[in-house]
């Protein structure tokens, strides 16, 4: 018996792949080297390619033709191809709405920030004021049956007053609180007073030109409407310097 | 019982067959839908008595397929027809995966403590198989096997349709290995000669 026999006898057997697996190497290795193994392989192959017939067939499971072929095909599942859409579209209602919401968010925090920085700017100029102030003078206020008082810090190089109101009920409806310089050639109209009895009123006034040096300053109750510009109403405070 | 009425209800013909070929090459999408609706009933079968697990017979089917599919471009000049191919190429892979596992071995070992050989490949189907494309090819092939002695038959469904070595089924068998290898050499030589018509059969 020559090498060869082994080959001759074992095509059967390998292509009904009945040899052991090292077997079926050593036989895969011969084949590209034997044009007659090759052949006869090939032709065993053809006669009993439909054995494999015997076999009882078994009905797919639903859906699985439908899944072979898009796999096969390399097709995403339905799912699959609809998630990326649907993904996509709430990603852009996402953004357009975070846009939006951070627009928003943005233009408020702005507006918030604007108004802080506002607030920052008035009260280091109120601090400017008070720390420079030469002169501070005070008066007691009573109203109702609040007890308040009216403090001013004057800065004479800057012509500018830090002006505190304390102790003051809001004003009496139809009626605002008026501060007033009091100078060599009348009463001058300053700021109106926002009193609330909880939280003082700081207000930083400029003072009235040099043409009517100050003499002292007033606050009284005015009517909020057709004002006048001379003190109508009742007087809480007059100090004269 | 009578014999179920071969006659196919979608009749896979010379023509049809070579007309799937063409476009298969062609890589018409709708060919393979058709190859993968007739095809796949007879392709589980091979692959589930091989490995006896419906999700993985399902993978090696599909396996199959993708093969097929990307190597369509050798079917215009192939002689062999369509079903044979996807036969061996499912019986490879799948023969393949049970030789990779361990659970081939275990398999075997619980095969041969209940005495169970795995006739049931073959077992007879309901009659409303018959109308299954193909189904009179699966008769033709089970009248060549029935004419086998059954030890011949024996051996050709142990390596055929499971997927045995020669040392597996002289294990399975208790018989020597010589034997086993005279027998299934037999077997298939007849078989060679039975199926020979089966070359010009259409499914």
């Amino acid at each position: 018996m020559n090498p060869h026999d082994w080959y001759v006898e074992n095509r059967a057997a390998f292509v009904a792949r009945a040899l052991e697996p090292d077997e079926e190497r050593t036989f895969r290795e011969h084949l590209p080297r034997c044009e007659e193994c090759l052949r006869e392989v090939s032709r065993l192959e053809r006669e009993l390619g439909w054995l494999g017939m015997g076999a009882t067939p078994v009905a797919p499971r639903p859906g699985l033709t439908r899944r072979l072929t898009a796999a096969v095909l390399d097709r995403p599942r339905r799912w699959q191809v609809v998630l990326p859409s649907v993904l996509a579209a709430a990603a852009l209602l996402l953004a357009v709405g975070l846009g939006w919401q951070g627009q928003r968010d943005r233009r408020a925090l702005e507006t918030a920030l604007a108004a802080r920085e506002h607030r920052l700017m008035a009260l280091a100029d109120t601090l400017s004021v008070l720390r420079e102030a030469q002169a501070v003078t005070q008066a007691n206020i009573s109203m109702d049956r609040y007890r308040g008082g009216l403090v001013i810090f004057r800065d004479a190089v800057s012509h500018r007053w830090c002006v505190v109101v304390h102790g003051l009920p809001p004003a009496p409806a139809g009626n605002v609180y008026q501060f007033w310089f009091i100078t060599t050639t009348g009463m001058v109209r300053s700021v109106e007073v926002d009193a609330n009895s909880t939280h003082p009123a700081i207000m930083t006034v400029g003072m009235p030109g040099e043409s009517a040096p100050v003499m002292g300053a007033a606050l009284t109750v005015e009517p909020a409407v057709n004002r006048s510009s001379e003190p109508q109403g009742m007087q809480l405070a007059h100090v004269m310097f | 019982m009578a014999k179920p009425d071969p006659a196919p209800t979608r009749p896979f013909s010379l023509q049809r067959e070579a007309s799937l070929r063409r476009r298969l090459a062609a890589r018409d999408e709708q060919a393979l839908v058709e190859l993968i609706d007739l095809a796949t009933p007879w392709l589980l079968g091979v692959a589930q008595g091989m490995l006896s697990d419906r999700d993985e017979a399902e993978e090696v089917v599909q396996e199959a397929f993708t093969s097929a599919w990307n190597h369509t471009g050798a079917l215009g000049e192939e002689h062999e027809a369509l079903m044979p191919w996807l036969l061996r190429i499912t019986r490879n892979r799948a023969i393949d995966r049970l030789r990779r596992r361990a659970r081939g071995r275990a398999r075997l070992a619980r095969a041969q403590a209940s005495g169970a050989l795995p006739e049931d490949t073959l077992a007879p189907v309901e009659p409303n198989e018959a109308a299954r494309p193909g189904w009179h090819v699966h008769e033709s092939v089970h009248e060549a096997l029935a004419a086998l002695p059954p030890e011949q038959r024996q051996a050709v469904q142990l390596a055929y349709f499971r997927g045995l070595t020669h040392a597996e089924i002289a294990r399975t068998l208790e018989i020597p290995m010589g034997t086993v290898k005279t027998r299934l050499r037999l077997a298939l030589d007849k078989l060679r000669v039975a199926l020979a018509p089966i070359k010009d059969w259409v499914l």
